[in-house]
Order: structure tokens, then C-alpha cells, then sequence
């Protein structure tokens, strides 16, 4: 075998856009493949992705960590709630509310919080999920308290002769289907933007993006302004699928399943947080045929994703899905 | 490499098992008729798992009786359990997983009430029977029967009685007139209050503070001061059966006990909690659903199999739930085959003898229970009166 | 008024030693892993667990339960120490989170699993009420309180005196230069993590005979209250802990009388947030190390 003559291998088939398919065609027929309870699985997968991709630009491109999702998925599920309940307002006007009121919400409160330090910060946006959950105990006459938002309607689209109410978990599959997908590609379009490779600049070396002329601190606020308006567009979707909003939304379960999910995924990596939103509704379902020990195992999962996984299952996909490609 | 394969591996096995776990899923599993399935959603996990546990081995306790028994008209009772965490999703899920998943014809669930609104639309969607033991949200009723889902039912009382029987009771043969307020923070504290102050004026009674307390609170000192300088001579207390004796302790510490009054509802009455602080729980009024103490066979029959059981007292959530199966069971047995549809005909037509009286629902699916009106006398409960009374429904 | 005002305060400094005992564990291990320990409340519910079991099911006395309360955390930090907080030497803050999450939802259902869910009262411990200038308090907080100085003197004299202390404030303050010296980082964090876990069930099984009811769950909110003391005290600081712990008790019971037993919870965030936008490195560090 000669040196500088290639050798012959056979190339191996790219396959990967007919698994694509493959996989894209599965997910539109999900409903006539699986039981309820698995549609219903995806539906919250994808609920909990929206506020997820929010936590991946946080952590993933600027490197900060933040446990306020949780508040703002809090926010937009009660903004979404409200209107719907008080004026029967189509879903998507509830939506882009829940959002934008998210999103307002996090200005004043992002303003002070990304002056502090990694730890600092954690602690402080913990801080808004209790307070958060405190408000909406207490602001008794918005929010009802603890006999919380109930009834809420389906999500209805105003469309004049076609207007259509989305009703039953088929449904309401593809509606959180659709959403996924439109905040899928809005967070690759902004991590695709120039704005996008400044924010991973930040994320790299603060100082030496300074230096460049990268405004820091208005990126930090503006990402973390945008990741509260996915977690309210999420918050929504929450809102109107089970038609229930109490201040249990404020639990501290809501903010670890979506670090989970970023964490878990692959932070800085999108494929990573829809696997790990997967991987999350995945796991915490298939680990019920062990009522008593679930938690246990789950636990040990997570203790699994620390020490095998640092960086997530995303690369081990990404690995997975180059060789399927070809690569080796 | 050694690593590169053990991840692999590791991988492959979780990808398998989750395909695995899933795989069931994706055959709709027939209804067997030779079985009755029974599904049950508590919190399992996390702080509410402390409520939970007792409502789940009260269930089991009751399945086991019944099937021992010979089943109902030979058909066993099969149950499964699932976990909500107390959390809304949590709880929805596993609703979806029993009915889709085990076949579930019947649930009974969950203990806090922001779960169980959640379920109601599953259930009402399915066809499956919901029967709750331990919520107490109004709302659960106000929207079930002829307000709208009509599968759900409530067996637990609402607190719209209580707290005037209670405020009646305090005023008049007590002749309580200041009171203070310090009720848990969630929907059953502050629905109880809400109604007592609907009510209170009628007797003449003010409302000198009012507080209230979060779940896993342990520092009342604070309040029992602040009440203790204000002059109240009752505390209005609609609380969780662990804080009660809590509370009790640190109205020993502050000179509160034989001075003030508890009053409302929080298991008063239970042999642990009167033994935690005596002095404090003496002259106690209470309107309970049940009490341990409570002289019938049924009732006695119960605690002393719960105890040879789990070497544990039941609670007020064992034994609710004890009786919604028993409930259900009754109910099957009159609608006379294992079909959802002919079962909750019979439900809401039902007479029940249950182990505190008769049972009926109303139209809102809600069940009208006797109420036990008691106050601790030397340590022991005393009965002072029984009633049962109608509930107003707002307009729809 | 004042003497209103007084008591409320007395109530604020018995609450806050329970405060500190727990916190100033969880601030030590943060100063030599990095790691906020969201499992540190599950320490303080072994501890009473641990008593609790000693009292009900072995027959002990209060005094007798304590120990096996404090020994039973031990060896579970050991294996915890072990297995876990010793690999997450130099582990990044997300890895800290997700591994302490881990560990607290293992321990706490694993007693559920063994012990049932179902909450217990305690039995044993000085509930009699004392008088002390005119407040009423029972034995017991009086005990707290007396251990929480002794606790915090003994820390002190460790942290200057002995070896194991120096390696703590050496480890703190920067790791790579302890490994160039041969300090044994690794033996120094497990020991440090055991020390902060057993405080956590000291004052777990100190605080059992008052709080009364004892559950899985209960850690929970032990790791919430806890975690604005350490980030208000200065994350490493033991001194600092100790007055954030009593500012915060303080805080919490003057709240309590005068707005509302409802707000209570959320003072230690709402004081932390107001904090960290007027002082963010902590109200007794004079940097911002963290």
C-alpha cells in the first residue's frame, strides 16, 4: 500500500436525512402510534422544552446559570390564564401576552441580578421563584391564591368562518408540536446571528469580548430578557393544557426539571435540549414501574449524568448521528 | 477506550430499557372484566409523601379487606398506585398512565386540591370514575355533577359547614367573642376562614389578627406572642394534623395552654396529639369528619386493623380513604356489573352506611357526611353534636 | 411595646442558632468545594431520624440519641463524602447543583422507603417551659442556644488552631497551591463535608423535641431557609454566617408579629435579594469573591 496513493475504503451511506425524515414523519404520527399517555408524555416534553431552550441560551451561550425559569414559566402560565379566563381570548394573543409579560418582568429584575457573581446569581434568581411564589399566594385578588386559576379554556384560534377550538390531547399535541418547532428555529436563528457568536464570546472570556467591543452587559440582559419570553410562551402552553394554575407552579421542581433538561441535554447545544427534554419526560415516566423506588433511581440518574456525562448526552448524539452520516 | 465502552454501554442499556418501558404503551391494553381496577394518585415523594402514605396504606387496607372477602360478586380488586408529588403535571401524568396504561376504571385521587382540579379534566375525558377522599377546594364541586364534570366525586367535606358549626358552637355555648386567626396557607386554611368570617358577625364575634401559616412551618412563638398581648380567647385553627401538636407545644411554652382555646379543625382529637401537649389541647373544639375515638364496630374495626396492619394509628386520610373504597365498592355491588357508566348512576343514588352514618351525594356530586362536633374534655374526646348540613351553590 | 419588641428579639436569636448551627456547615463545605449543598437540609432530617429511631425503636434516652443521631449522619456523609463530594473537587457550579440534587432526592426517599412516609412525632427532649427575664422559653432552646456558641467557638479555635483547620482555610482559599504544598485536598474536603453534615444533624436532633414532627421530606425546607444565610454571611465565613443566621431569625420573627406569619419564608430571600443589589459580595466580606 503506497504512501501517497488514497487508499480505497468503502464510503459508508449518509443516512442521515432519511432518518431525519424518518423521525419527523414518526413525531407528526405519534398519536396514531402511541396510547394517550404516551402523546401526552411528548406534550410535556415540549412544554418544558420552550422554557428549556431559554435556560440553553442562559447557560449554554452566556454561561450563566439561572433557576428563574421557573418564575417566568410561573408568570406567563398565570398571564395566559388570566386573559383567557377573564376574556376568552384566542391562544395565540394569550401566548405572545404571557411572553411579553415574562420578558417585562425580567427587565427590572435581570437589571440588578446580572451584576452578581456565578453563585450570587443562582442564589438571587432562586430568590425570584420564591418570591414569585409568594406573590401569587398572596396577591389574592389577581391570582386567586391557593384555590388557583382553574377552568381555563382550550386554546381557541380566532379565524374568522375557520375559527377552531384545540381540543383533546391529539390535539393539543400538534399545537405544542408546532410551537416547539417555531421556538426551536428562533433559538437557531439567534444563536445563528452575529449576535449569537458574540453571546458565545461572553460565554468564553468575558474580559477579552470587552476588549473587543462586545457590549456585555447588554447581551447578558437582553438573552436573559429572551429566555424569560420563551419560559412565558411555555408558561402558557402549561396553562391552557391543564387548565390549571395555582402557586404550586413555583415549586422548585419546575426550575430543577429544566436545568435537568439543559444540563442533561448538553448545554450550548439545541439537538441537546430536545433530547434532553426527551430524555427527562422519558426517564421520570419509565422509571414509574418502580413507584417505590423512583425517586431513588432517578436520583441516581442524575448522580450518572454528573460523573459519565459532564457535558451532556449531546455529544454522544452528535457523535451517534455523524456516524450515521458517514463520519467516522 | 475502557470508558468509550462502559458509556457506550451504558447508552445502548438506557436507550433499551426506556424502548422497553415504553413498549407496552403501544398496545392499548384490553379491559379484562374479571378484574376491577382500581387506580390510586397520592404524593409518594417529596414533603406531601407524609399525607400520602397514610391515604395509600388506608386504600390498600381497604382492597385487601374487600378481596379477602370474596372480592365484589367474585371479582377481585386490583390496585395500582401512581405518584404526584403533589404537583400538578406530576399528578396529571400519572392519571394518564393508570387510565391509558393499567386500564384503570376508577381513581381515587389526590390529596391537595390543585392536583386533583387538574385530573378532573382527564378523568371527565375518559370516562373513568374520579373519587376524591381528600381535597377540599370548593371548586372541585362547584364544577362537578350538573356544574359540569360529571365523573368526579367527592367524598371529604367542604368547609363551608364546618365553620359555622363551629363559630356557632364557640359563640354560643362557649361564649367565645375575640378570636384570632391561624390557619395553614393553602386552599383549605384560607376557604375555612373565608366562610368563618362569613359567619362570624352573626354571633357577635371579631377577628382580632389573623395569620397564617406555610406547610413545614415549626415557629409559631412569634403569632402565640403576638396573640397572647392581644386578649383572643379562641384560635381559630384550620391546620395539617402534624403542625397541630406543634402549635399545641408552643402554647404550653408561652403560657397559652388553659388560657386559650383551639378551635376549627387539625386532628384535635388524635391519642398522639392530645399526648404531645395536654394542657394546650384541653377544652379544644372540633368539627372532624372522624375520629379515632369514635364508638362503632365499623369504625373500631378499622383503626384496629390499620394498626395490626402498619403498627401505626391511622389518620384522618387513612381512614378517608378506607371508606372511598369500601364507598366504591358498595357502589359496583348496586349498579351490579363492572361498567364506569352504571356505577356512577349508582354512586350518585346511593345510601351508604359508612362507619360515622349515612352517605348520600348531592346533585354537585358531593357528598353530604356527618360531622362530628366534639370538644377534648379531661384528655379525651367528648361528643357535643352531630350534624349534616345542605352546601349553597353559587350561581352558575 | 419594647418589651414586645424585646421578646420578639429573644424569639429571632433562639430561632436564629438553629439557623447558624446548620448554615455555618453548609458555608464550610462551600468554602472548600465551591459547591452550594442542596442536600445539606437532608443531613439535618437524618439527624432527627436517626434519634427518632433511637428513641422509638431501641428504647434510648434523649441524651443517648443524640449520639447515635450524630454518628448515624456521620457514616452516611462518609459514603456520601466518598462517593460523591470528593470527585466534584474542581467540578464546575452546574455539576455541584445536579449532584447534590441527586444525592438529596436518594436520601430523602430512601428513608420514606424505610421508615414509611407517614410523619412522627418525637418523643423526649426538655419541652418544660423556663422563665428567663420574663419570657417564657422551653429548656430546649435554651440548650440550642448554648450549643450554638459552643459550636462557633469551637470552630473558631479549630480554624486557628489546628492543622485540620488551617488545611480548611488553605483549601478555600486557593486549591492548586494546596496540592504544590501537599495538602491532601480530597481527605480535607471529605473531612470538612463530614463535619458540616453532622452539625446539620446536631442541630436536627436538637431542634426534634420543639419542631415535633418529623417526616422524609422535612430537609427540604431546612436547604431553602438555609441557603440565604450562607450567600448573606459571605460564602466561606463562618463569623459571618453566625450573624446573618441571627439577623435573619431576628427579621423573620419581627415579621412575623408585625406583617404576618404568611411572609415569613420569604424574608430570608426578599433580605437576600435586597442585599445582594446594595452589598453583593455579603455583609461582612469586603470582596466579591463569589
Amino acid at each position: 500500500m503506497s504512501l501517497t496513493q488514497p487508499s480505497e475504503q468503502a464510503r459508508r451511506r449518509d443516512y442521515r436525512v432519511p432518518l431525519g425524515i424518518l423521525l419527523f414523519v414518526v413525531a407528526l404520527a405519534a398519536p396514531f402510534i402511541g396510547s394517550r399517555y404516551v402523546v401526552h408524555s411528548l406534550i410535556i416534553a415540549l412544554v418544558f422544552m420552550l422554557p428549556a431552550h431559554g435556560l440553553n441560551l442562559l447557560v449554554g451561550y452566556t454561561g450563566l446559570l439561572s433557576l428563574a425559569q421557573a418564575a417566568f414559566f410561573g408568570i406567563g402560565a398565570y398571564a395566559a390564564g388570566l386573559l383567557a379566563v377573564a376574556y376568552g381570548t384566542p391562544f395565540y394573543v394569550n401566548a405572545v401576552f404571557a411572553g411579553l409579560v415574562a420578558g417585562a418582568v425580567a427587565l427590572p429584575l435581570g437589571v440588578p441580578a446580572l451584576r452578581l457573581r456565578s453563585t450570587s446569581f443562582v442564589m438571587c434568581t432562586l430568590g425570584f421563584v420564591i418570591i414569585g411564589q409568594a406573590i401569587s399566594k398572596n396577591w389574592i385578588s389577581l391570582t386567586r391564591g391557593d384555590m388557583g386559576l382553574s377552568g381555563i379554556p382550550k386554546p381557541y384560534f380566532e379565524l374568522g368562518p375557520l375559527s377552531f377550538s384545540v381540543g383533546g390531547t391529539t390535539g393539543f399535541y400538534y399545537l405544542a408540536l408546532a410551537i416547539g418547532v417555531l421556538a426551536t428555529l428562533a433559538v437557531w436563528a439567534v444563536v445563528r446571528s452575529p449576535a449569537g457568536r458574540n453571546m458565545v464570546a461572553i460565554r468564553e472570556n468575558e474580559t477579552l469580548a470587552e476588549s473587543l467591543g462586545v457590549p456585555t452587559w447588554h447581551y447578558k440582559l437582553i438573552v436573559f430578557m429572551l429566555s424569560a419570553v420563551f419560559a412565558g410562551v411555555g408558561g402558557s402552553l402549561y396553562a391552557h393544557y391543564l387548565t390549571v394554575v395555582s402557586p404550586l407552579t413555583f415549586q422548585m421542581y419546575y426550575s430543577t426539571t429544566m436545568l435537568i433538561i439543559v444540563l442533561g441535554g448538553g448545554a450550548g447545544m439545541i439537538s441537546g435540549t430536545i433530547f434532553g427534554s426527551l430524555l427527562f419526560v422519558g426517564l421520570t415516566e419509565a422509571l414509574r414501574i418502580t413507584p417505590e423506588l423512583r425517586m431513588i433511581a432517578y436520583g441516581l440518574c442524575l448522580l450518572v449524568l454528573v460523573f459519565w456525562f459532564k457535558r451532556g448526552f449531546a455529544p454522544v448524539i452528535n457523535r451517534v448521528w455523524n456516524a450515521i452520516g458517514g463520519a467516522k | 477506550m475502557k470508558i468509550n465502552l462502559s458509556r457506550r454501554a451504558f447508552c445502548i442499556s438506557t436507550a433499551i430499557l426506556s424502548a422497553l418501558a415504553f413498549a407496552p404503551d403501544f398496545a392499548a391494553p384490553a379491559r379484562a372484566d374479571d378484574a376491577i381496577k382500581l387506580g390510586l394518585v397520592a404524593p409518594m415523594s417529596g414533603p406531601n409523601a407524609r399525607y400520602g402514605s397514610f391515604a395509600m396504606r388506608g386504600a390498600e387496607l381497604a382492597v385487601k379487606e374487600i378481596n379477602d372477602a370474596g372480592g365484589i360478586d367474585g371479582k377481585m380488586i386490583e390496585l395500582s398506585n401512581a405518584d404526584s408529588q403533589g404537583t400538578p403535571v406530576e399528578g396529571v401524568s400519572a392519571t394518564r398512565r393508570l387510565i391509558d396504561q393499567e386500564g384503570v376504571s376508577y381513581l381515587i385521587g389526590d390529596v391537595s386540591s390543585s392536583v386533583t382540579l387538574a385530573m378532573q379534566p382527564v378523568a371527565e375525558d375518559a370516562g373513568v370514575l374520579l373519587l376524591n377522599a381528600a381535597s377540599s377546594n370548593p371548586k372541585i364541586t362547584y364544577d362537578a355533577g350538573v356544574g359540569g364534570f360529571k365523573w368526579t366525586f367527592r367524598n371529604y367535606p367542604t368547609d363551608e359547614n364546618r365553620a359555622l358549626v363551629v363559630a356557632k358552637y364557640a359563640a354560643e355555648k362557649r361564649g367565645f367573642t375575640k378570636f384570632a386567626v391561624l390557619s395553614v396557607d393553602t386552599d383549605y386554611g384560607r376557604s375555612a376562614i373565608q366562610f368563618t368570617k362569613k359567619y362570624l358577625p352573626q354571633f357577635k364575634g371579631e377577628i382580632l389578627s389573623e395569620d397564617y401559616y406555610k406547610e413545614g412551618e415549626v415557629d409559631f412563638r412569634s403569632v402565640l406572642a403576638k396573640i397572647r398581648d392581644n386578649g383572643a380567647q379562641a384560635i381559630i385553627y384550620y391546620g395539617l394534623v402534624d403542625t397541630t401538636p406543634i402549635v399545641a407545644r408552643q402554647m404550653t411554652e408561652l403560657g397559652l395552654a388553659g388560657k386559650v382555646v383551639l378551635m376549627g379543625n387539625g386532628e384535635f382529637n388524635a391519642a398522639s396529639v392530645i399526648a404531645a401537649a395536654p394542657e394546650a389541647m384541653e377544652g379544644a373544639i372540633e368539627a372532624a369528619a372522624w375520629l379515632p375515638a369514635w364508638d362503632s364496630p365499623k369504625s373500631k374495626a378499622f383503626v384496629a386493623a390499620f394498626e395490626a396492619a402498619y403498627n401505626e394509628s391511622p389518620n384522618n386520610h387513612a381512614y378517608v380513604h378506607w371508606e372511598a373504597v369500601h364507598l366504591l365498592a358498595e357502589a359496583i355491588r348496586e349498579a351490579g356489573a363492572n361498567d364506569p357508566e352504571k356505577v356512577r348512576e349508582a354512586l350518585s343514588k346511593i345510601k351508604y352506611d359508612s362507619a360515622m352514618g349515612e352517605v348520600t351525594f348531592d346533585d354537585h356530586n358531593q357528598a353530604r357526611l356527618p360531622m362530628i362536633l366534639l370538644e377534648i374534655e379531661n384528655g379525651k374526646p367528648s361528643i357535643k353534636g352531630a350534624y349534616s348540613a345542605e352546601i349553597e351553590y353559587p350561581a352558575q | 411595646m419594647f418589651s414586645t419588641i424585646l421578646e420578639q428579639v429573644v424569639n429571632g436569636i433562639v430561632t436564629g442558632s438553629i439557623y447558624a448551627i446548620v448554615a455555618v456547615g453548609m458555608t464550610m463545605i462551600f468554602g472548600v468545594l465551591r459547591a452550594i449543598n442542596f442536600a445539606h437540609g437532608e443531613y439535618y432530617m437524618l439527624g432527627t431520624f436517626g434519634a427518632w429511631f433511637a428513641i422509638d425503636y431501641l428504647g434510648l434516652s434523649y441524651e443517648a440519641s443524640i449520639i447515635v443521631a450524630v454518628l448515624s449522619t456521620v457514616v452516611v456523609a462518609y459514603v456520601v463524602g466518598r462517593l460523591v463530594m470528593q470527585r466534584m473537587v474542581g467540578a464546575p457550579a452546574e455539576a455541584g447543583v445536579l449532584a447534590t440534587l441527586g444525592i438529596a432526592l436518594v436520601l430523602q426517599n430512601t428513608v420514606i422507603l424505610v421508615f414509611g412516609g407517614g410523619y412522627k412525632f418525637f418523643a423526649g427532649g426538655y419541652i418544660a417551659p423556663v422563665e428567663i427575664f420574663g419570657f417564657s422559653l422551653a429548656q430546649q432552646r435554651i440548650l440550642i442556644l448554648v450549643v450554638c456558641i459552643l459550636v462557633f467557638i469551637g470552630l473558631e479555635l479549630m480554624v486557628s488552631h489546628t492543622r485540620m483547620g488551617r488545611s480548611m482555610r488553605a483549601v478555600a482559599q486557593n486549591v492548586e497551591c494546596c496540592e504544590v504544598v501537599g495538602i491532601d485536598v480530597p481527605q480535607v474536603v471529605l473531612r470538612t463535608f463530614i463535619l458540616g453534615a453532622a452539625l446539620a444533624g446536631l442541630s436536627g436532633v436538637l431542634t426534634a423535641p420543639v419542631n415535633v414532627t418529623v417526616y422524609g421530606g422535612m430537609g427540604e425546607l431546612i436547604t431553602f431557609k438555609t441557603l440565604p444565610i450562607i450567600i448573606m454571611g459571605g460564602l466561606g465565613n463562618v463569623r459571618g454566617t453566625l450573624f446573618a443566621a441571627m439577623i435573619l431569625g431576628i427579621a423573620e420573627s419581627l415579621v412575623a408579629t408585625y406583617i404576618g406569619l404568611q411572609y415569613r419564608d420569604t424574608v430570608g430571600f426578599a433580605t437576600l435579594i435586597l442585599m445582594l443589589m446594595w452589598r453583593p459580595y455579603g455583609l461582612f466580606s469586603t470582596q466579591a469573591r463569589f
